[in-house]
């Protein structure tokens, strides 16, 4: 169906040659107003940099201050910028309301991205494969209708893919035709079939494929090897930069994710997943008292993602630099 | 032996396709067929889709000449989608010149990349608070440099360009980075060059910097569009529900996507909403075919 990860290309960030070599050969032949002018632009650039950094930083410095202000102070004029005594019990009395399942919501998340990282990993590892060391008949046109349905909007999908998962045979009191029961549209496959494939995935794992040389699965194949041989144990090896790139994007765009999960949970709401649930608990906290743990629930639902990004910093900084080159 | 090498690449690589295939199948293409019948029918989601009356064009006319809703969210749309991405461009510009090779690169890359792995719901939460136009903070640098207060989301004129701020705040660091990217792909030797020619920063930037960058721009316009056609996440977190600001006028704020959501999911007419997701479509379609001729003109081959 959609895709909430950006679409890519391929590219070498690692390439990159310093400018900076050029810079200090040149810096001793400027002329001196030159040079002064060149002083003058640095301390400008310092001073955008650092209000850019501020104008970043601010919105989650309120983030956690508004999570651990006492209702009056939160709502005091003028603003109050960190709070006089910290109520850091915000935090435990979110974890513990059995109203708002925010463990729940971290299970379901964890789930579904997982689930979906893993199936995309699989397809586009196995159509990368078949797209770039493999000869027949349509596999161009196949891969420019990949790269196609990438203009197709989400909202195109939905209504079908709902109709769709509800008639899946065999599953949810179907029978073998596919009538009556729920279909797929209770359990976490609904979160999770929709999104098995991407297009954006495929590509990007077609791009680095093309890169591995031939020669190297001839030999294999000599040597006896099957083509699934080859992809388990030679090309997945080989490409595992890309799949990380792949993984995190899927894992993160996943778990972000509101559109979809928010349709299918409205009648289901055992699946409901972060985005959901912080979206349910502007409702269930909307009384004035529990605006600090509605901001504390915001900010622990933040933090999974930028873990899974300080972690991972590399390769999605790499990847992010993939979607715009070859 | 039987079979000729050909042949077992066929085989094998169709069979290798067939999980993508099967995928495809079931949850784009039988759907988009799905869509285009629906859109001629009255169809509710809740009775089975054979038993709904079929109603010929009368969803699309409804759409374009009767439903005014409809007009504000794709005049709200285009507005957005241009807006959030031409500035964001800009801006990213700026910081990507800015921060690439300045010192402390991590602790930058860092701040300008939380947004952009920071769900959008509560992205909305976060920047609901600072647009508070009694006790956020944005009133309240106002009030420090001696500016009077605003209303934010709730004003029907600053509604949408107030989600446009917050949406260019939480995409910058993705375009910074591709940016980056595309700058450390000039050659040095131009660089060299205009310096030797005694070219002033300015110069490099309008003589070597940018038009290097042109295929960079162009394609990150054109995969930016793609995605800001369908903005729902931040609109629906920040002027649906979830915001300490009071409500939003809905028009103000009206996004295709979001009417598309109503329509079908709350009141229940998924033939609108779908002749409405068509509609969209097509305009992503013809937006993305131009851009792309421009782009093919702009150096594509350079992808190629």
């Amino acid at each position: 169906m959609s895709d909430p990860s950006t679409v890519a290309g391929h590219g070498r960030i690692g390439a990159a040659r310093t400018q900076a070599g050029a810079v200090t050969a040149l810096r001793g032949k400027l002329p001196p107003h030159r040079r002064a002018g060149r002083v003058a632009l640095g301390v400008v650039r310092y001073g955008v940099i650092a209000l850019v950094a501020a104008a970043m930083f601010l919105p989650f410095f309120w983030m956690i201050s508004a999570s651990l202000m006492t209702y009056q102070e939160s709502i005091r004029i003028p603003p109050v910028w960190w709070p006089e005594v910290p109520q850091w019990q915000h935090y435990a009395e979110v974890l513990r309301d059995p109203n708002v399942p925010l463990g729940l919501y971290f299970a379901n998340s964890a789930i579904v991205s997982s689930a979906v990282t893993l199936l995309v990993l699989a397809t586009s590892s196995l159509a990368g494969y078949a797209l770039t060391k493999l000869h027949f008949p349509g596999r161009d046109a196949i891969f420019a209708f990949f790269l196609s349905t990438m203009m197709f909007p989400a909202f195109l999908f939905l209504v079908p893919v709902y109709y769709i998962l509800k008639r899946l045979p065999l599953m949810g009191g179907n029978d073998w035709l596919g009538m009556g029961g729920v279909g797929a549209l209770q359990s976490h496959m609904a979160l999770i079939l929709p999104f098995a494939v991407s297009a954006w995935g495929i590509f990007l794992m077609r791009q680095f494929m093309m890169s591995v040389p031939d020669e190297l699965l001839d030999a294999a194949r000599i040597d006896g090897a099957s083509e699934i041989g080859i992809w388990a144990r030679i090309m997945l090896p080989l490409t595992r930069p890309a799949l990380a790139t792949v993984a995190i994007f899927t894992f993160i765009g996943q778990w972000n994710y509101l559109l979809w999960p928010l349709i299918v949970t409205t009648s289901a709401p055992h699946l409901m997943t972060v985005p959901v649930g912080i979206r349910m608990m502007a409702t269930a906290y909307s009384t004035a008292l529990s605006a600090g743990r509605l901001q504390a629930a915001t900010a622990m639902a933040v933090v999974p993602t930028i873990l899974v990004f300080l972690a991972m910093q590399r390769h999605y900084i790499r990847g992010f630099a993939l979607t715009g080159f070859k | 032996m039987a079979l000729s090498r050909r042949a077992r690449q066929t085989i094998t690589g169709y069979a290798f396709l067939s999980p993508a295939l099967l995928f495809y199948a079931v949850f784009l293409l039988i759907p988009v067929g799905m869509s285009v019948y629906i859109s001629f029918t009255n169809w509710n989601l809740l009775t089975p889709l054979e038993r709904a009356r079929k109603v010929g064009w009368s969803n699309y006319l409804y759409l374009l000449q009767e439903d005014d809703m409809f007009g504000a969210a794709l005049r709200n749309t285009v507005i957005y989608a241009l807006g959030t991405v031409f500035i964001g461009m800009a801006v990213a510009l700026l910081i990507a010149l800015l921060i690439n090779n300045a010192r402390g690169g991590p602790l930058w890359r860092f701040l300008i990349f939380a947004p952009v792995v920071t769900p959008a719901i509560a992205v909305g939460r976060i920047w609901g608070g600072i647009y508070h136009p009694a006790h956020g903070y944005l009133n309240e640098i106002l009030r420090l440099v001696g500016l009077p207060p605003q209303q934010w989301l709730a004003s029907a004129e600053r509604a949408l360009p107030s989600i446009m701020a917050t949406a260019i705040w939480a995409g910058v660091g993705a375009t910074v980075i591709v940016l980056i990217a595309g700058l450390r792909n000039v050659p040095a030797q131009y660089y060299d060059a205009a310096r030797i020619d005694g070219a002033g920063p300015w110069h490099e930037f309008w003589h070597v910097t940018l038009p290097m960058l042109r295929p960079t721009v162009l394609f990150l316009s054109v995969t930016g569009l793609i995605g800001a056609w369908q903005v729902f996440d931040l609109v629906y977190a920040m002027a649906v529900g979830g915001t300490e600001s009071g409500t939003t006028p809905a028009r103000a704020v009206m996004v295709v996507a979001l009417y598309l959501y109503t329509t079908a999911f709350r009141n229940l007419r998924a033939g609108r909403a779908t002749a409405g997701a068509l509609l969209l479509f097509v305009i992503i379609f013809v937006v993305t075919l131009i851009l792309l001729r421009v782009l093919r003109r702009g150096g594509l081959e350079a992808y190629e």
